[in-house]
């Protein structure tokens, strides 16, 4: 099992359902930076005409994760299927991880007085069927969770015919976000910038896998 | 030694009770309980129907303990698609807003002063009642001088049946004259309906002033988002307002806020002169083209006159007529579901609607289709009939006032002391009138005028503080509703089942109508009895209990039943009781939903077969299978569109000419008039306004779970002109109309087209009752003119002039 999400952020309508739905279903705290997954806007004017691009995110549950790895603790760590996890009564709250994230996807829970993060919605995702409380409730159904290592999971099927890209993925964390890059080349250009690396799973697996061999040993069960 | 109950064990004892018996909470039966253990697992899924929009998408309740903890999309409802927005996953929050109305409430301050004593069921009752009688007696038993109004929802006709049927009153409001009623109106009349845009299978839309991506509707939002941005449908977005929708646009058109029409008129003659348009089409299925083609080339509305009118290039109208047409029947002037915006609105719907038809693209697949309703069977009740019942009083303000009146036009008469009859009171059902009705002053001093206003809600909105008594209902997630058939594409069944018992001592209006029907019931016969003379004349040779009886003057007959017992007999009569049991269940039925329903993935699900699909309904007259004929791939769609149709109008064709209208003084043909454009003065600004996907109206205002996604609304101002007067973002400026002024934080941006200034709907309450919403941003209606257009008095929302000033 290696657990990751692709996002058609083409679909994306800012309605920021999965925000509440992420909040109403894993009890996150209150307050505007308090947030385990959030929308991206890119704003501004081409030209004078207004244009706007919008990218869903959360944490990459990237497979060489950087906050796992300066977590003096071992609160930070890799659950099941490679999934960032924390635990609450081991983080001393150092901070270190919100450091090293590349994507800011930690924050101080002070109700658990520990950082908190996005956990892929795993008490009810990696049942048969199920999926996280932000792909459920999407109204343009924006994402697909899946399983990396099953190639006939929902995901799998979609990134073998989609071409994708990484946000950040210069910082070599091997994110687990697949940004669904659009078939029209038009609508391709306008998203993303000249460096932006674009994928394929012919192309990325191989890595991806061969990380996944290298890393799993620290996976929990 | 003294036992105490921590808060803890209170808890837990309540929730083996609610979930156990079913029984009602009191302090007696906790105590009594607490010592057992619950016998029964505590944890259950409920399914139920959202009540946070107007959209009723299917819910699953998770419920925890006796503690709704989760809701979640319900996967079998074809119109929601599986999903709950931001709104419909916040709906908890409604159901545990700490400011809500717990318990009967009577005034015991001065309106408006929030000063209330709690009261019991009893009381309240009791004290509607005196004043009802105090008010019929003086008023001879005229029913109508008692006004109500209702917000839209499923047990809206609850309450109705109560107020019109069983008390009498003629003087109904509610939101359609502040809400869509010339846009339904303006398509019936041309179309035969207002039908539904297969944004599934579309491949061209222009959304002019429509927003789908910020106001939410099913299952359009669903169905467009996949496909706009080069995945199958081009889309054009007409709007003032770069919006959430216009990003997704092929093409956007910023277009000067009230001269739509100009712009339809203008893609309608670049159609006829260019002859682009369906013409066989057009030939089998209009009345009157001849006048409608005359018309529009006569009063040249070319591109250019619309150029200088609403500031879109003639070029761009020019491409845009084109594509439509050549991409036709699968292209769609989209009706929109807004409110009405100038004095042209249903002229402009009318033209909206004949663009469309000129493509063929009605009631065929990826056009306007009218898809079909899966019937119910029926609840009936006596409606007593009351001699002394005025009509309506503002049936004469407009062209053709229907039952639900012109809200902004019946305030007024009320307000200004112009009434035929006095109006002495108000019952407001889940309507918030003092934040929704434009002139919010005038509404203010409306109430203040009337001897009697009592509001049935479910929190301390800004009309409740001026109630005289305040009546708490349940919120959605604790009642069982009225059954209801969706209509559509993929029609279905669902329903509303509780998911826990109602909190504190709030009710369902079901069970609010009985109480006060009970204790209303005779003593309002008794002054019927006293003047109301044809039943006087009854009552010589008839029985008066029996007579009473049988022409429905006990007013709570209809209120008796518990409603899951109602729904069940409206169901069952027509699909039995196998289907009842899979509704129940799955909170959804369709004929053959076991067999049709498949999951794809945990993103798309099968509703009902290709073939299946209702996308059109009405009796072609060529002689052929409908179905086999509509899905068959190789079939020319033009062909398909151009069959002749029966339309649901009076002459069952498309309608260019509405001779019936002229009788009235409506323009018969949709005609642009300079002399009813509000120009805007240099130094001005119109105000117009409009909705976003994390609130509902000003429904939603005191969610805390939502306003942690705006916490309050910002002016929208052109940034340029921001410039030119020192305004940055954030500063508070003063908006000033002819009615009233509000300040408000400012959001200079691109995003708006000059001489306009925005902010959103349902901020600004200023009822000290919501702790969280309370003097968030500002109300629009506080500085909205109350003007009305000529048809059906709808009120005009963009027309009002404002000045803006850093203060």
């Amino acid at each position: 099992m290696n657990y990751a999400m692709a996002l058609e952020y083409q679909n994306c309508i800012n309605c920021k359902a999965c925000e509440v739905a992420c909040k109403e279903e894993n009890g996150v705290q209150l307050g505007a930076d308090k947030q385990r997954i959030w929308i991206g806007v890119v704003e501004g004017t081409i030209f004078g005409k207004p244009f706007a691009n919008l990218y869903p995110s959360q944490c990459n549950h990237c497979i060489d994760a950087p906050c796992v790895s300066v977590c003096p603790t071992n609160a930070s760590h890799f659950a099941q299927g490679g999934i960032v996890k924390v635990d609450a009564h081991k983080c001393i709250l150092c901070k270190g991880c919100m450091e090293a994230c590349p994507y800011d996807a930690r924050f101080v829970d002070d109700t658990m007085v520990a950082v908190d993060k996005c956990t892929f919605c795993d008490h009810r995702s990696l049942v048969e069927g199920g999926t996280t409380a932000c792909q459920a409730t999407c109204p343009t159904k924006v994402r697909t969770f899946g399983d990396l290592d099953d190639e006939n999971s929902d995901i799998v099927k979609l990134l073998k015919t989609k071409r994708f890209f990484f946000q950040k993925e210069y910082t070599g964390t091997l994110p687990k976000l697949f940004y669904i890059l659009p078939d029209d080349e038009a609508y391709a250009k306008q998203s993303v910038s000249h460096n932006t690396i674009i994928h394929t799973w012919e192309d990325i697996k191989p890595m991806y896998d061969e990380a996944r061999t290298r890393r799993s040993k620290e996976w929990r069960r | 030694m003294k036992v105490e109950i921590s808060r803890r064990r209170f808890l837990q004892g309540s929730v083996a009770l609610s979930i156990a018996s079913g029984t009602a909470l009191s302090s007696s039966t906790i105590l009594a309980s607490s010592k057992e253990k619950p016998q029964v697992a505590l944890m259950k899924k409920v399914p139920t129907i959202c009540e946070m929009c107007v959209n009723k998408c299917a819910a699953i309740a998770h419920v925890h303990n006796g503690v709704v903890t989760k809701l979640d999309p319900n996967p079998y409802f074809p119109k929601s698609r599986n999903m709950l927005c931001a709104r419909g996953a916040a709906g908890i929050h409604a159901l545990y807003d700490p400011d809500r109305l717990k318990y009967p409430l009577i005034r015991t301050g001065e309106r408006g002063d929030g000063k209330y004593r709690r009261a019991t069921w009893e009381e309240a009752n009791e004290y509607i009642k005196d004043k009802l009688v105090k008010i019929l007696e003086e008023e001879k038993d005229n029913r109508s001088c008692i006004g109500y109004c209702a917000g839209e929802g499923l047990a809206e006709h609850t309450f109705k049946t109560f107020m019109s049927d069983k008390f009498g009153s003629s003087n109904f409001l509610n939101h359609s004259t502040i809400c869509l009623q010339t846009a339904v109106s303006g398509y019936t009349l041309t179309i035969g309906g207002y039908g539904q845009a297969d944004l599934e299978n579309a491949k061209y839309v222009i959304m002019a002033g429509a927003n789908r991506a910020e106001a939410i509707l099913t299952p359009d939002t669903m169905d467009m988002f996949k496909r706009t941005r080069g995945r199958g449908m081009k889309l054009v977005v007409v709007d003032p307002r770069f919006t959430n929708t216009a990003m997704h646009a092929d093409t956007y058109v910023p277009i000067r806020p009230g001269t739509d029409l100009a712009f339809v008129l203008a893609l309608t003659y670049v159609a006829i002169i260019d002859q682009v348009y369906n013409r066989s089409y057009v030939a089998k299925n209009f009345v009157d083209f001849d006048k409608y083609k005359k018309h529009i080339i006569e009063s040249e509305y070319t591109p250019e006159w619309a150029e200088k009118i609403t500031g879109v290039p003639a070029a761009t109208i020019c491409k845009i007529a084109h594509d439509f047409m050549a991409a036709a029947p699968q292209a769609v002037y989209y009706q929109g579901r807004r409110t009405t915006w100038s004095k042209n609105d249903f002229q402009l719907r009318r033209a909206m609607a004949l663009f469309t038809a000129l493509g063929g693209g009605i009631d065929v697949k990826g056009g306007i289709v009218f898809g079909k309703k899966l019937p119910l069977g029926e609840h009936t009740t006596t409606a007593p009939m009351y001699a002394n019942a005025k009509p309506r009083i503002d049936k004469n303000l407009a062209a053709v006032v229907g039952a639900t009146g012109t809200w902004v036009g019946w305030r007024n008469m009320v307000e200004e002391g112009k009434s035929p009859y006095p109006i002495r009171g108000m019952f407001v059902y889940k309507q918030n009138p003092m934040l929704s009705v434009p002139n919010s002053a005038k509404t203010r001093t409306m109430f203040e005028k009337m001897d009697l206003v009592v509001v049935i809600d479910t929190m301390p909105s800004d009309t409740a503080m001026l109630a005289d008594v305040i009546l708490p209902e349940c919120t959605y997630l604790e009642r069982e509703d009225p059954v209801q058939s969706f209509a559509g594409i993929e029609p279905s069944i669902a329903v509303r089942e509780k998911v826990i018992e109602p909190m504190y001592e709030s009710k369902p209006v079901n069970e609010i109508m009985r109480g006060l029907a009970q204790k209303l019931s005779k003593p309002l016969w008794e002054i019927t009895k006293k003047y109301d003379e044809d039943v006087q004349e009854e009552l010589e040779d008839s029985d008066e209990a029996e007579f009473y009886e049988e022409n429905g003057f006990d007013l709570a007959e209809p209120f008796m039943h518990d409603q899951e017992e109602t729904n069940k007999h409206m169901f069952v009569e027509k699909y039995g009781e196998e289907a009842w049991g899979v509704l129940r269940e799955k909170g959804v039925f369709y004929p053959n939903m076991l067999t049709y329903f498949k999951k794809v993935n945990n993103n798309t699900y099968e509703y009902y077969p290709k073939d299946k699909k209702f996308y059109s309904v009405l009796k072609l007259e060529e002689e052929y299978d409908p179905v086999a004929f509509l899905h068959d791939i190789c079939v020319n769609p033009v062909d398909v569109a151009d069959l002749k149709r029966s339309f649901n109008t009076p002459n069952k064709k498309v309608e260019c000419f509405l001779g019936s209208m002229a009788a009235k003084g409506v323009d018969p043909m949709p005609v642009w008039r300079d002399e009813e454009y509000v120009n805007v003065p240099v130094g001005k600004f119109k105000f117009i306004t409009g909705r976003h996907a994390q609130f509902t109206q000003n429904a939603t205002q005191n969610n805390i779970m939502l306003l942690e996604l705006m916490r309050e609304n910002y002016l929208w101002i052109n940034d340029k002109e921001a410039e030119a007067l020192n305004i940055g973002f954030g500063d508070t400026v003063e908006v000033t109309s002819s009615i009233g002024q509000v300040r408000i934080k400012a959001y200079p941006t691109p995003k708006i087209v000059p001489q306009s200034v925005f902010y959103i709907h349902g901020f600004g309450a200023k009822s000290e009752g919501l702790t969280f919403a309370h003097r968030n941003g500002a109300s629009d209606n506080e500085i909205i003119e109350d003007t009305i257009e000529p048809v059906h008095g709808c009120a005009n929302m963009h027309e009002t002039l404002v000045s803006i000033r850093r203060v």
